[in-house]
């Protein structure tokens, strides 16, 4: 077949894509030379440490216009975007945290504090910066998911060649061609060819399925060993890999805004405090024995109250608690998409848990092999089994590889070793045939009909919903079953979950119903869903969302919309899939779930530190202002005050990088 | 194919470098992609007010007197207007003779070598995604009117646009208004309010360039506005701090 693809062509399109998925941002736009756009990364932190060093080098100075250059190189990179977001909301008639702050630290170097000024502008910056990290893994999150999805196919034209086509054009009842090894683009039908795919991307659970002209095949789904040619059945924005693009878009605009002080107080607080500043500076003159101007005018003790009450130890007392808690989990392995994560973990009273890969470790392990009742050679039927099933990438055949590894069996030299896309692998020994394979090919090469007690085996088999595989050696029929194994000390940890902090916990699983419940039972829960898609089980999550705040825990690109929509997404950093971390807000980097436990602990630490410092940060900011105000203390003291506050409230954070 | 022509390069990077000759002659001389008459206009406003300003902290860092101060400025301000104006109408010239070369190269190879040129064409649009028997009419029909084909390859093989730029003349024309109205700005508010007046003016001029640039650019004028002004508090600031350490 003839290939028409032009390279340019394609390197521009995908990087169009890559570009607008991320709001275009700068740091993979297309009109950069690649090795230049790293310069655009992390700039809002960049220039906050800049504005940084620039007031550290200020306080260390003693001449005068030295000092003046620090500081006009501070305001300039702490100062220059909060100007612009503070007149952006007063063009939106928006008073809030934002202005207060822009506002304080600029009139304060009007009143020559322009030292405190910078401080509180860079702090601002600070936790404006590390907002920023945050919301940029969140939308790293649907690109990762959409790099998932391949943004071209292969059509098949009416002259049997071949033309590269965006998925965008292609339509329903195109036929395109899909090579072995490659994740399908579309949903489709198959016409000819016949390969097996692994599902799971969609399903979670690692168990190929042949197919053949007839069967239904899913976009997202690999296509292991056959080249396939597909009728497209719905457009690339239907296809179900798109769904579950747009379920997590979605699950993640419907995901409850965590609990965030300053989110909730800030725009009354900011109100509240310019306003009564400017009516201080108006009126004080009329009312009392006083000027508007000079150091003990209205206007400077106005300008006094702005800073002696800006939220210096607010905005720093919750970054830094929670910055603290990330690098302390951090330690042990956990990662922490934001602080906030640990105050929704204590509200939530339900625990959903995906099964594969989670509670169990996600890889099949070889369980029984039946002979059905004839006596065989365990050490040549291994070597035999794992000679065919060597080079394969199938979760069976890496299952029974391993299994002959452990038995120390080696695999025995074959000729005319072949696959048969969509059944299985064949080969002689000896002479001899061999073959492993699904039953609807084994089975016919038998030289007689299978006695009842076999197909009555095969059907109880497959009724439990049990991975399996036939071995046919001569005429000799041999049956592997698998099963997932179960992670070491989980029960013990869900035990301690449900005991000690008195949580709900669920399990949720694409598996058969037979087998969610044999896990089940194993790991000690007693409630459990089976047989779901990704879209049933985020229906699952949305209900008991409804009902109470919920953590998900989970690992495939299956989980990705639950965990998106569940108030805390958990997922495995070592084994996950990258669309389930990048949906998570947390990442157990060793893939321990008995660290659950902890991070509960840890949250409920951090929720009291937080609590110390707000009440602390408010009752500095009340004295200072009212103090300032009322003209008993100099404006050098009320910054003094404001700035000790600052200094503890980040020292008793600091508590939290302990264990 | 002629090596000598795509310098034994292919057709298609071929056509990527002419792009970039073609660019490096539509690229802006005043530093913004904004092309013109307003640009130039906008650009000698802010720089002839930000130069002033300069100049005016240092001269009273020298502790030059408030009349002397004046005429100084006065004086400094005239040779500013005319290099602005003089350097943007040589800066329009040069880059007029540059497209009138690129053209001439063009027409050159199009009479010369059009074979190549025929390569380059169906590079181009195969690259637009054109194949088969269309790309070949496309092919044939641009090459059958050499006026045609000249204006294709300006327009795509180099990514220029005929009758976009003004004369320079006219260009030096808005940098002559722009410098000028920035300078009699800034001594008009030097006489009336000596003390604060040259920092209002100046970033009044600096907000209203940005703002007129961000307009035309289709950009964010909020951010045009701060940023200019900024750039410049913190120039001026750099300068007159590190004279008044030094002195």
């Amino acid at each position: 077949m003839n290939f028409h693809l032009f390279p340019a062509i394609r390197g521009n399109v995908e990087i169009f894509d890559e570009f607008f998925s991320s709001n275009m941002d700068e740091t993979i736009s297309p009109f950069l030379t690649p090795s230049s756009r790293r310069w655009g990364k992390h700039l809002p932190l960049k220039a906050t440490l800049i504005a940084a060093f620039f007031l550290i080098l200020s306080f260390i100075l003693s001449n005068p216009s030295l000092v003046a250059i620090c500081l006009l190189f501070s305001y300039f990179f702490a100062g220059t975007h909060a100007l612009i977001a503070a007149i952006d909301d007063l063009l939106n008639l928006e008073i809030n945290i934002d202005i207060l702050m822009t506002l304080s630290a600029f009139l304060s170097f009007l009143i020559g504090s322009g030292k405190e000024g910078a401080l509180l502008l860079v702090l601002f910056a600070l936790s404006g910066a590390i907002d920023e990290r945050v919301r940029k893994k969140a939308n790293h999150n649907l690109r990762a998911l959409k790099a998932l999805a391949p943004t071209k196919a292969y059509v098949l034209q009416k002259d049997q060649s071949l033309a590269l086509y965006s998925v965008r054009a292609i339509k329903p009842g195109d036929q395109i061609y899909i090579r072995a090894g490659d994740i399908i683009p579309l949903d489709g039908e198959v016409v000819s060819g016949a390969s097996s795919i692994n599902l799971v991307h969609l399903t979670g659970e690692n168990q190929p399925q042949s197919v053949d002209a007839g069967s239904e095949v899913f976009s997202g789904s690999t296509n292991i060993d056959g080249p396939l040619v597909v009728k497209v059945s719905h457009t690339s924005s239907d296809s179900t890999i798109a769904r579950i693009i747009q379920m997590v878009a979605a699950a993640r605009e419907m995901k409850p805004r965590m609990a965030r002080f300053i989110d909730t107080f800030s725009s009354r607080y900011a109100k509240g405090v310019i306003l009564f500043a400017f009516l201080f500076a108006l009126a004080a003159p009329l009312v009392f024995q006083m000027d508007y101007l000079g150091p003990e005018g209205s206007f400077y003790r106005a300008i006094a109250v702005l800073i002696a009450a800006s939220p210096c130890a607010l905005v720093i007392a919750i970054p830094i608690s929670y910055l603290s808690s990330i690098g302390a989990c951090a330690k042990q392995g956990i990662l922490l998409k934001g602080g906030s994560v640990l105050d929704a973990l204590l509200k939530c009273r339900i625990f959903a848990f995906d099964k594969t890969g989670t509670l169990t470790e996600g890889n099949l392990r070889l369980t029984q092999v039946d002979a059905f009742g004839q006596t065989y050679d365990e050490t040549q039927i291994f070597a035999l089994a794992s000679a065919l099933e060597r080079g394969a990438h199938h979760p069976i055949a890496e299952a029974i590889c391993r299994a002959a590894t452990d038995k120390k069996i080696a695999p025995l030299p074959l000729e005319e070793h072949k696959m048969v896309a969509g059944y299985g692998m064949q080969a002689q020994f000896e002479d001899k045939r061999l073959s492993i394979g699904n039953r609807a090919w084994i089975l016919p090469k038998l030289t007689r009909p299978p006695a009842n007690e076999i197909l009555q085996k095969l059907d109880e088999v497959e009724k439990n919903g049990e991975v399996h595989t036939l071995f046919l050696f001569e005429d000799r029929l041999y049956l592997f079953t698998f099963e997932d194994i179960v992670r070491e000390g989980i029960q013990k940890t869900l035990t301690t979950l449900k005991d000690r902090y008195g949580l709900e916990l669920v399990m949720l699983t694409g598996d058969h119903e037979a087998s969610a419940q044999r896990i089940a039972q194993q790991v000690g829960l007693t409630r459990y869903f089976s047989n779901l898609r990704p879209a049933d089980k985020l229906d699952h999550i949305t209900e008991l969302a409804k009902k109470e705040n919920l953590v998900m825990v989970g690992d495939g690109i299956n989980d990705a919309p639950a965990l998106a929509r569940a108030t805390v997404g958990i997922s495995m950093g070592k084994e996950g899939a990258q669309s389930a971390i990048d949906a998570s807000d947390v990442v157990l980097l060793q893939d321990r779930v008995d660290q659950l436990g902890w991070l509960l602990e840890k949250a409920h630490r951090t929720g009291h530190i937080v609590r110390q410092n707000i009440g602390l940060s408010l009752l500095a900011i009340t004295f200072a202002s009212t103090a300032a105000l009322a003209g008993f203390i100099p404006l050098w003291l009320a910054v003094i005050l404001h700035e000790g506050s600052t200094v503890i409230v980040a020292l008793n954070a600091l508590r939290l990088l302990k264990r | 194919m002629s090596t000598d022509h795509f310098k034994g390069k292919d057709a298609l990077t071929h056509i990527l470098e002419k792009k970039k000759e073609g660019l490096s002659g539509f690229s802006e001389v005043h530093g913004a992609e904004m092309p013109g008459h307003i640009c130039a206009f906008a650009d000698a406003m802010r720089e002839s007010g930000f130069l002033l300003l300069l100049l005016w902290l240092i001269l009273q860092l020298l502790h030059i007197q408030d009349f002397q101060l004046f005429i100084a400025l006065a004086a400094l301000a005239a040779p500013l207007i005319v290099w602005k104006t003089g350097r943007s109408a040589c800066l329009g010239w040069s880059r007029l003779e540059r497209l009138h070369r690129l053209i001439e190269q063009e027409k050159y190879e199009i009479e010369h070598h059009r074979d190549q040129e025929r390569e380059e064409l169906v590079a181009l649009y195969s690259n637009k995604g054109f194949e088969g028997e269309l790309l070949d009419q496309i092919v044939d029909v641009l090459m059958a009117d050499s006026d045609r084909l000249l204006k294709v390859m300006l327009e795509e093989e180099m990514g220029l646009t005929l009758e976009a730029f003004e004369h320079p003349l006219k260009q030096a024309t808005g940098a002559l208004i722009g410098s000028t109205f920035a300078a009699i700005c800034f001594l008009a508010i030097l006489f009336l309010l000596p003390t604060i007046g040259p920092f209002l003016i100046t970033f009044g001029l600096l907000a209203f360039g940005g703002a007129i640039s961000a307009h035309f650019e289709k950009n964010r004028i909020i951010d045009s506005v701060v940023w200019n002004v900024a750039i410049a508090g913190l120039s001026c600031g750099l300068g007159y701090f590190l004279l008044k350490a030094i002195v």
